[in-house]
């Protein structure tokens, strides 16, 4: 088993008396793409900060390719490359000033991937950062990061401030074209709520709620699991109390439509033995997941 | 070649690649010798992770349905190299075909209707074969 690239264990933080993370625990390994969902809120910005040793948690373990942060913060900060939500420059600093700063801090700096990102996101490098969008300053940072070559790359929330298209082409060539550079090597763990836009790019993921890990799985496995059953009836529906295993139900006169977690064939039988006229199965998606296990 | 991934269906996605290669394999939309796109090609394409597009080449390989040469890509078998036995073949096959016979009982399709239905869908997949011009071996 090789070093996981992330590992955290029962953490927990206050601010003030307030209770950010209570007993959060995952795990990533080396070369996964590492999803961190939750809503705002929910803890996800905090835990980021704790492997930075941005945040110091009053219990619990943070292991960052083995390493604790707070030991070995420059080993850490050497190895890893990290974008903001919210990203700011020094505003006296030209683009290329301040990659030229950044870079001057990396142990690796990949000057070709530098020029072909700034071509693709169209930055211009003798441009003052102060002018700069909040979504060009998030392409500047993401620029920074990826020349790096870092073994992980933590991003929280990349594509908040992204317009459409560029969150797109972000989504499919940025993070493939880190990941393709060194195979089975390089990790990403991304922290978002907008989920949809990374369903085919998550391995596996987490959902954060009120600072605790409450679903961890593959996401194929999450999407077998996780099911929506719909039934028609010639006459009315059975009742929804003949369903109790269904995490919803909602009936509509002849149409029954259920949510399963893991029981779905079950269910599908129970539900095939009233002889509906139809009856369909289908997976849910990340984001509907989601929203289903934070409710 | 690969259409699509289908995130609702339920089938994990490396499978779903490897069941439409395999496909387009079977009705000579992909011949022997032909390239498959790369890992990060395929992966961009579909959206999908690289993990995913190369955990669906390793399993293809393994099953002896393309091989990879050192430095080209990855191309298509010729068919009737399969690393498996007979025996392990039909094995598989026929789990496949009780899954078909269990849901046929369930849409209460008869063992004719089933049979019928089988011949139909042979007929037409060697039509897509006759299509893209390739022979029975």
């Amino acid at each position: 088993m090789s070093t996981p690239a992330l590992d955290i264990q029962d953490l927990v933080l206050r601010y003030g008396r307030t209770e950010a993370l209570h007993g959060l625990s995952l795990t990533v390994e080396p070369g996964q793409c590492y999803g961190f969902f939750g809503r705002n809120g929910a803890g996800k910005t905090t835990t980021i900060k704790c492997l930075l040793n941005l945040l110091r948690p009053q219990a619990g373990s943070v292991r960052v390719f083995g390493l604790d942060p707070r030991l070995h913060e420059a080993e850490v900060k050497a190895r890893l490359a990290y974008v903001p939500d919210f990203v700011t420059f020094y505003p006296w600093m030209s683009v290329r000033e301040a990659l030229d700063y950044q870079a001057s801090f990396r142990p690796r700096w990949n000057r070709g991937l530098e020029a072909s990102l700034l071509r693709q996101f169209q930055l211009i490098e003798d441009a003052p950062t102060s002018g700069l969008s909040k979504g060009q300053r998030t392409q500047l940072a993401l620029v920074g990061a990826m020349a790096a070559e870092p073994e992980l790359l933590v991003l929280d929330e990349p594509t908040s401030g992204l317009d459409p298209l560029v969150r797109r082409e972000f989504i499919q060539t940025v993070i493939g074209a880190y990941q393709d550079a060194a195979p089975g090597r390089r990790t990403v763990f991304v922290s978002t709520h907008l989920i949809s836009e990374f369903e085919g790019l998550i391995d596996r993921f987490t959902v954060l709620d009120q600072g605790k890990a409450i679903l961890t799985a593959d996401a194929d496995e999450a999407r077998s699991r996780f099911r929506r059953l719909r039934a028609e009836f010639a006459g009315e529906a059975p009742p929804e109390s003949d369903f109790p295993s269904a995490k919803s139900v909602r009936r509509q006169g002849r149409t029954l439509e259920l949510i399963v977690n893991g029981d779905g064939d079950q269910v599908l039988e129970g539900l095939r033995s009233r002889h509906p006229v139809q009856l369909a199965s289908e997976s849910l998606t990340l984001e509907e997941i989601f929203l289903h296990s934070v409710h | 070649m690969i259409a699509h991934v289908n995130f609702k269906s339920g089938v994990p996605v490396y499978l779903q690649i490897v069941q439409q290669v395999k496909a387009a394999a079977a009705s000579g939309s992909l011949r022997t010798g032909d390239a498959l796109p790369s890992v990060r090609v395929l992966a961009e394409e579909l959206r999908i992770n690289r993990n995913t597009a190369a955990r669906a080449y390793a399993e293809l390989e393994a099953e002896g349905v393309i091989e990879t040469r050192q430095g080209a890509g990855c191309f298509l078998k010729a068919n009737g190299t399969s690393p498996l036995r007979k025996a392990v073949r039909s094995e598989r096959l026929a789990e496949e075909l009780d899954a078909v016979i269990i849901q046929a009982h369930h849409l209460q399709i008869s063992d004719t209707e089933l049979t019928a239905l089988l011949a139909e869908r042979l007929e037409a997949f060697r039509e897509r074969q006759g299509l893209n011009g390739s022979s029975r071996p």
